[in-house]
């Protein structure tokens, strides 16, 4: 039994998923591109629609985009405001708010990443150790339930739980450290109570994906591992673990490209006038600027450098998933 | 521009504004101005239907269709700042102040300059020129503005507690201080504990110069309310020790816990609510907060609801004058859009209407409803008619939301509502005669005219350094020297500029 080591079992699992070893293609005389359009003349047709879709909704909208790049007055409209070309992200640049913004931003999404991107992962590797279903799919419902509420509900609640000296947690805390805490003023606990926040409402409604790959696993592997002597630990690391890195990857890719979304509604209800110079984010500064205030093309410009961040992260994190042998997203 | 061009434009712009959340956007129609179509915040929770009985009375009274869009008052600014980057505005558009978005628009020719428009209709022509002067942008009036009562501070305390300790009504900053402390530590309402304290109050969502009850304490202590005067140069009113010393006197009363420890961070809608559960027995806000907190007494105990809530004006600094904190005297203003009002002529016939609607008669509609329907006059009061159909229900709800409508800039011709019982007609009587006392000694802003280009782009976060380092210094994040820095940082990141406009335009002005 002692020879039998995880690595083997390891091994044979991924030997498993792999049974078609690939062989190059034979190369075949390719048909003109005009002759291929016209054989599958019905699946463009098919197309059409989204094409349609993304050209109306998705692509014609940026044009928009260009008053970033101007001193934009509704009444001038698109044509008619003075066009001042990289103005606003100079101003941008300069400005003694932008790295300060860009800070709590890059801090958070750090804290997500390390946070909340994994506690899905965890969660669900643990329903999956349950093995009484109907305890398991009690606690699978019950943790979905955060994800229905909406931002407002989540913030009144944690106003109501930590509220200086009469919530319910901060008495708890009071009575078991002696100190007095002010949770929703302190600047200090303003990333841990979002945090807590997101943790909550988001974390059972992650797990969904998860569970999904781990239900596609072959049982076949974890009888063939146990006979082989893996105990529940080695099952889930040279099994479970390698049966959805794939998924994990993709996950991790998708959440790159929005890492810089901090969740508007929420940190807009959690800011107040001691925790601002923590608080303030893209998101927010956005609004602040281009709704509060008119100013369409300032707010814009940040818009579109906070939309270009987001696409060079997408990439990378694509890069780098290729870089080490995982399946990416393109 | 070709019109498919153009037409394409303006569907990226309905599209990249739908991208925000909102759309609102049609097709151009020559002007029809059979309807008058205008944009209204709505203050209840029910629009009124476009076929209401109120709404066929109004459009009997000035002769035209009226096209209302009803916006909720919570989003109207941002709803606003997505409609002027539509391109289908209303003809009449209620603009709630000189917000950056308008301003900007207006400047650059979005709506009709009425400086010189207004004389020449008898409802329009503002009963008082200073207000008229104040609602302008350099002195140029792009609207008419919604009159308001110009002053409306008071001091709201707990008759129960002051009655108990045998303390009579404030008179000087000094005697707040000592009624608060004594709320505090005197145990006001004899339960024994320690259960009480004085001033309530709340998170406030604006900036500096927002009727904040700190606002009005710096007004007291002789500070400029927003802007000041010295030797012919306007000042920010936080840069002057008098807004210091109002600034420790908050600090200390914190300090020694007679303000609410959660000031920063208390949800403003429950500013009655201490007052009313008995924690806390002053609120510093306006009048009208004393006869709805009067209200929550009433239902709690009907036949002494009258002992509970006592009320006063505005409070002598410590060097025992009396300086009140004024409103600006206006709530917004209605304006015409150059865009769909194109010609002079059609211009004239909006402009007729709006001074249609400001006659006695239509002002009454406005604000009262229909005689002997939902009202009735007596003494020269509005007197409510209870009961009736669901259709005086109705036309009870709706009054409410056109009132908004209203401009009442030649001044005030409607009845006021007859307070319902002794102790509301003596609450009643009692605030008018202390704003009438008040505003004898309101300090007014004299930069409320001016809009400087810089305050326009910049203005809003700026306020917001003063107005956060205001709560920071008085949570005691940071100290005196603190304070004075976050001045300086005001000063470096765009605030001498507009110092430096405002008191070129203030120049222009005279």
């Amino acid at each position: 039994m002692a020879d039998n080591s995880p690595v083997t079992v390891a091994a044979g699992a991924r030997a498993a998923a792999k049974d078609k070893p690939d062989k190059p293609r034979p190369k075949r005389q390719q048909a003109p591109l005009r002759v291929r359009m016209l054989r599958h003349a019905w699946l463009y047709v098919l197309l059409v629609p989204g094409v349609v879709y993304f050209a109306i909704f998705k692509y014609a909208p940026m044009y928009g985009v260009t008053i970033a790049f101007q001193d934009y007055l509704p009444f001038l409209g698109f044509s008619g405001s003075p066009w001042v070309g990289l103005k606003h992200f100079e101003t941008l640049f300069t400005s003694p708010d932008f790295f300060r913004i860009l800070r709590n931003t890059l801090l958070l999404a750090l804290l997500n990443v390390i946070f909340v991107f994994p506690a899905p992962i965890v969660v669900a590797l643990l329903l999956n150790e349950i093995r009484l279903s109907i305890l398991k799919r009690a606690i699978q419902s019950s943790i979905y339930i955060p994800h229905f509420l909406s931002w407002t509900i989540v913030a009144a609640l944690t106003y109501l739980l930590f509220a200086l000296d009469v919530g319910p947690i901060t008495q708890l805390m009071n009575s078991l450290f002696g100190a007095r805490f002010n949770f929703l003023a302190d600047p200090d606990w303003f990333r841990p109570l979002i945090i807590l926040q997101t943790l909550w409402k988001s974390t059972g409604w992650g797990t969904i994906i998860y569970l999904a790959a781990l239900a596609g696993v072959n049982p076949n592997l974890y009888e063939a591992a146990r006979i082989d002597g893996a105990n529940r630990w080695q099952q889930m690391r040279h099994i479970t673990l390698p049966a959805i890195q794939s998924t994990i990857v993709i996950m991790a890719i998708l959440m790159s490209g929005n890492l810089l979304d901090t969740g508007f509604e929420q940190i807009y209800l959690m800011t107040n006038a001691l925790n601002r110079s923590v608080a303030e984010v893209f998101d927010t500064y956005v609004y602040f600027l281009g709704i509060t205030q008119g100013a369409y093309s300032y707010s814009t410009a940040v818009g579109l450098f906070k939309a270009v961040v987001g696409i060079i992260l997408i990439f990378g994190a694509n890069w780098l998933a290729r870089r080490f042998k995982q399946n990416g997203l393109f | 521009m070709t019109p498919l061009t153009r037409r394409l434009t303006a569907g990226a712009a309905c599209a990249a504004v739908a991208a925000v959340g909102l759309t609102a956007c049609g097709d151009d129609e020559p002007a029809d101005l059979d309807t008058i179509s205008m944009m209204v915040p709505l203050l209840g929770s029910q629009a009124p239907a476009a076929d209401s009985e109120l709404q066929q009375a109004v459009e009997e009274m000035i002769g035209k269709e009226l096209d209302l869009t009803w916006v909720p008052n919570s989003d109207y600014n941002d709803r606003m700042t997505v409609t002027l980057a539509s391109d289908d505005l209303p003809h009449v558009m209620v603009v709630q102040g000189k917000v950056p978005a308008f301003v900007q628009s207006a400047q650059a020719g979005a709506f009709w300059d009425l400086t010189d428009k207004l004389a020449d209709y008898p409802n329009l022509t503002a009963e008082d020129d200073q207000i008229l002067l104040n609602s302008s942008i350099n002195g140029d009036n792009y609207g008419v503005f919604r009159l308001r009562d110009p002053m409306r501070t008071a001091v709201i305390i707990r008759q129960d507690w002051l009655d108990n300790l045998g303390l009579e009504l404030p008179e000087t900053t000094d005697d707040l201080y000592d009624i608060a402390r004594a709320f505090t530590e005197d145990d006001p309402n004899d339960s024994g504990d320690d259960d009480t304290y004085g001033v309530v109050i709340p998170q406030w969502p604006g900036g500096y110069a927002t009727a904040s009850p700190y606002d009005v304490i710096e007004t007291w202590f002789g500070a400029p309310n927003g802007w000041g005067e010295q030797g012919g140069q306007l000042v920010p009113g936080f840069d002057t020790p008098e807004f210091l010393a109002a600034n420790q006197f908050v600090k200390q009363m914190i300090d020694e816990g007679l303000i609410n420890s959660d000031f920063a961070t208390m949800d403003s809608g429950t500013w009655d609510q201490p007052f009313f559960n008995g924690q806390g027995g002053i609120i510093i806000d306006v009048s009208s907060r004393a006869g709805v907190i009067m209200n929550l007494f009433k239902d709690q105990d009907p036949d002494n609801y009258g002992d509970y809530v006592a009320m006063t004006g505005n409070l002598a600094g410590p060097d025992g004058v009396l300086r009140s904190y004024p409103t600006i005297g206006y709530n917004g203003f209605l304006a015409i859009s150059r865009q769909s009002v194109q010609t002079e002529e059609e211009l004239d016939e909006v402009l007729s209407v709006l001074d249609a609607m400001s006659s006695q008669e239509a002002q009454i509609l406005l604000n009262n409803g229909i005689e002997g329907r939902n009202f009735e006059v007596q003494d020269g009061f509005a007197v409510p008619i209870e009961g009736g159909d669901s259709d005086v229900e109705v036309l009870r709800n709706d009054v409410t939301s056109f009132a908004q409508l209203g401009t009442q800039s030649n001044g005030w011709l409607a009845y006021d509502v007859l307070p319902e019982g002794g102790p509301e007609r003596e609450l009643w009587d009692h605030r008018q005669e202390v704003h009438e006392s008040d505003l004898a000694t309101a300090v007014h802003n004299p930069a409320q005219p001016l809009v400087s280009e810089t305050y326009v782009t910049r203005g809003a976060q700026l306020d917001l350094i003063i107005a956060d380092a205001r709560i920071q210094y008085l949570a005691g994040q940071i100290d005196e020297d603190g304070l004075a820095a976050e001045i300086e940082r005001w000063y470096a990141e765009g605030g001498q500029q507009v110092v430096d406009e405002m008191n070129e335009l203030y120049a222009q002005l005279d």
